[in-house]
């Protein structure tokens, strides 16, 4: 459906987008997430023809967005980072002037407004001003505009910004839904967003692409680093002799206790080695309950955090094993 | 284009702007109707437009001032590209809605010589004839003002220079004038010229070596006319000037002459501006 290929947008020195190569089968709901300025919103525009790129190609439905723009235009619904709205129109306006703009038949003009004012339930809202909207009505006067016409791919810069809670989902469910028969890609610098709509996530940092792949197992990528957290109840210096006597264990780190009378610590193994055992029968042996012992796994959090601050393609570095 | 050509005359009127022009259009030509015709008791209606033609400086920013400044701005330019119509079909959708709000007026004040006719004997032809002048003139600076304003993202920005460049072409004549008519000041002036020419195609083209190649042939072609009959420049200047100036290919008009080149002068004048807007519209995307 999507195809882009070694993608490269340089403005002079500074290098937007690196060498980014993906693609999006039908249906797909394809999430990019990012830091801001990781070139989320370059990557969208090029795609969508607002922009050109440096090097690289880009074909929607095997047509090259630079060969053939205004085919491939058809084909797109774009709601950009700002939502691009006129401020003077009233909200029924604006989104009549866009199905005439998208080129949408006249005799189905009328009912697909209705229609999508429905979708995004901005219905009561037709006859405002947009100028008088709210943050979250303006964003769904937005999403309203790209959805317009049902373009076989639906591309979402950030489309939850500045929404509450309850809208938020309201929005996740409407791209779901869309994603039945759409292409959708979004981007967002949110992570539990991204998961929870999406078939498949792309990190980008730095123009570069990091990862790929679908949300439940990004983590999998990270949970090789074997640390445990550990609550024990018992005499603090017989527990550290004994935790010490472990060879599995590479550093121990005693934590704060929350309860009175335990003694919490975070235990750092190598990889390959399981500790828990030796962990469990050293405790017996001295008598100390365990509590609590659980390995920390990466929140999906701490994978972006350290995705995105080591700058590292992660993709390469398997591929090289 | 229709759907542009419709929003743009829609937010005119949902806005103040298209009846302050309207309004400020009709007041400035009523008053010299009144001056020129009414109380002169002339049936000469085009004494009024000529005197009046200098509206188009004062009032046109007015309307082209926000048309792609403001989409700029705000951002909508991203919806108006990524949507399936060209730069030309959105530089055209908004020159005629423009072009539109001038013909509404402009019908209006037709009618004055009509019912002139009433009461007098009144020279259809010349009023008429410079009706059409002044229509064109119009679009003229339209089209200036369009491109003018697609240059930056400022409102203000646009107006203020929108403004400036009209002034100079009102007296585009008088400063050639005192320009020294002799001819080497005139090659001075073309070579600067042809360098400026040449810094904005660089520009809009980012080509070094196409840039400099057209810069050298030109700058040969004028050097060479100098050294073989350098009395060809003389007064080169104000030649070159009054025949660009679009207000004194206006007086043809207004003295009842209908040349076709004039004609064809103002529809170019159109042409080349809109031309350049969606240049600029298209450039974007390579920046």
């Amino acid at each position: 459906m999507i195809e882009v290929k070694n993608l490269v947008k340089r403005y002079g020195n500074h290098i937007a987008v690196d060498q980014l190569s993906f693609t999006v089968d039908k249906g797909q709901i394809l999430g990019f997430l990012g830091p801001n300025g990781a070139g989320k919103s370059t990557t969208m525009n090029i795609i969508t023809g607002y922009i050109s790129a440096t090097e690289g190609t880009v074909k929607v439905n095997g047509i090259d967005v630079f060969e053939e723009p205004e085919e491939v235009k058809k084909m797109i619904g774009y709601l950009p980072e700002f939502p691009p709205l006129y401020p003077e129109l009233t909200v029924l306006e604006y989104l009549n002037f866009v199905a005439e703009l998208k080129k949408v038949k006249q005799s189905e003009r009328k009912k697909m407004v209705k229609d999508i004012m429905e979708i995004t339930k901005i219905t009561d809202m037709k006859e405002r001003l947009i100028k008088h909207l709210s943050k979250g009505y303006k964003q769904r006067v937005g999403l309203a505009q790209a959805i317009m016409g049902y373009p076989d791919v639906i591309i979402l810069d950030e489309p939850t910004v500045g929404l509450d809670p309850k809208q938020i989902t309201q929005i996740r469910d409407l791209i779901r839904e869309l994603s039945k028969n759409h292409t959708v890609i979004l981007s967002s610098h949110i992570m539990q967003e991204v998961s929870a709509v999406c078939d498949s996530v792309m990190i980008i940092n730095k123009g570069k692409l990091i990862l790929q792949d679908k949300p439940e197992n990004l983590s999998s990528h990270f949970n090789k680093s074997g640390s445990l957290k550990l609550v024990v109840r018992g005499d603090r210096k017989a527990v550290l002799k004994a935790l010490n006597d472990i060879e599995k264990i590479k550093k121990l780190e005693e934590t704060e206790s929350l309860e009175q009378g335990t003694i919490s610590f975070t235990i750092y193994s190598n990889e390959s080695d399981d500790a828990r055992e030796d962990i469990f029968y050293a405790m017996s042996r001295i008598n100390t309950p365990i509590l609590e012992m659980q390995s920390i796994r990466m929140s999906l959090e701490d994978i972006f955090l350290k995705v995105t601050q080591d700058g590292t393609s992660l993709m390469d570095e398997e591929e090289g094993i | 284009m229709l759907a542009i050509f419709k929003k743009e005359l829609r937010s005119y009127f949902t806005s103040m702007i298209g009846y302050v022009f309207i309004s400020l259009f009709l007041a400035i030509i009523g008053i010299f109707f009144i001056f020129n015709n009414l109380l002169s008791r002339q049936g000469n209606f085009e004494y009024t437009i000529t005197n009046v033609s200098f509206i188009f400086v004062l009032l046109v920013p007015l309307l082209t001032m926000r048309i792609m400044a403001e989409e700029n701005k705000q951002k909508t330019d991203q919806l108006l590209l990524t949507s399936p119509v060209t730069a030309g079909e959105i530089v055209m959708g908004k020159f005629l809605s423009v072009f539109a709000i001038l013909l509404t007026v402009i019908a209006l004040i037709s009618t004055y010589p009509l019912i002139m006719n009433l009461y007098g004997e009144v020279p259809f032809a010349s009023s008429y004839g410079s009706i059409i002048g002044f229509i064109l003139l119009g679009g003229s600076y339209i089209a200036l003002g369009i491109f003018l304003s697609s240059l930056t993202d400022s409102q203000v920005v646009a107006a203020i220079i929108t403004f400036i460049v009209f002034f100079i072409t009102l007296f585009m004549e008088n400063i050639a004038g005192s320009i020294s008519t002799n001819h080497s000041t005139a090659f001075v002036f073309f070579s600067v010229i042809v360098v400026i020419l040449c810094l904005i195609l660089w520009n809009m083209v980012r080509n070094l070596m196409l840039t400099i190649g057209i810069g050298i042939i030109a700058e040969g072609i004028i050097t060479a006319i100098y050294l073989y009959n350098p009395t060809l420049y003389d007064g080169a200047i104000v030649k070159v000037f009054s025949w660009l100036s679009a207000t004194s290919r206006f007086d043809n008009f207004y003295m009842g002459i209908f040349d076709l080149a004039d004609i064809i002068f103002y529809l170019s004048i159109i042409f080349v501006f809109l031309f350049l807007s969606t240049q600029v519209i298209k450039k974007k995307r390579w920046s």
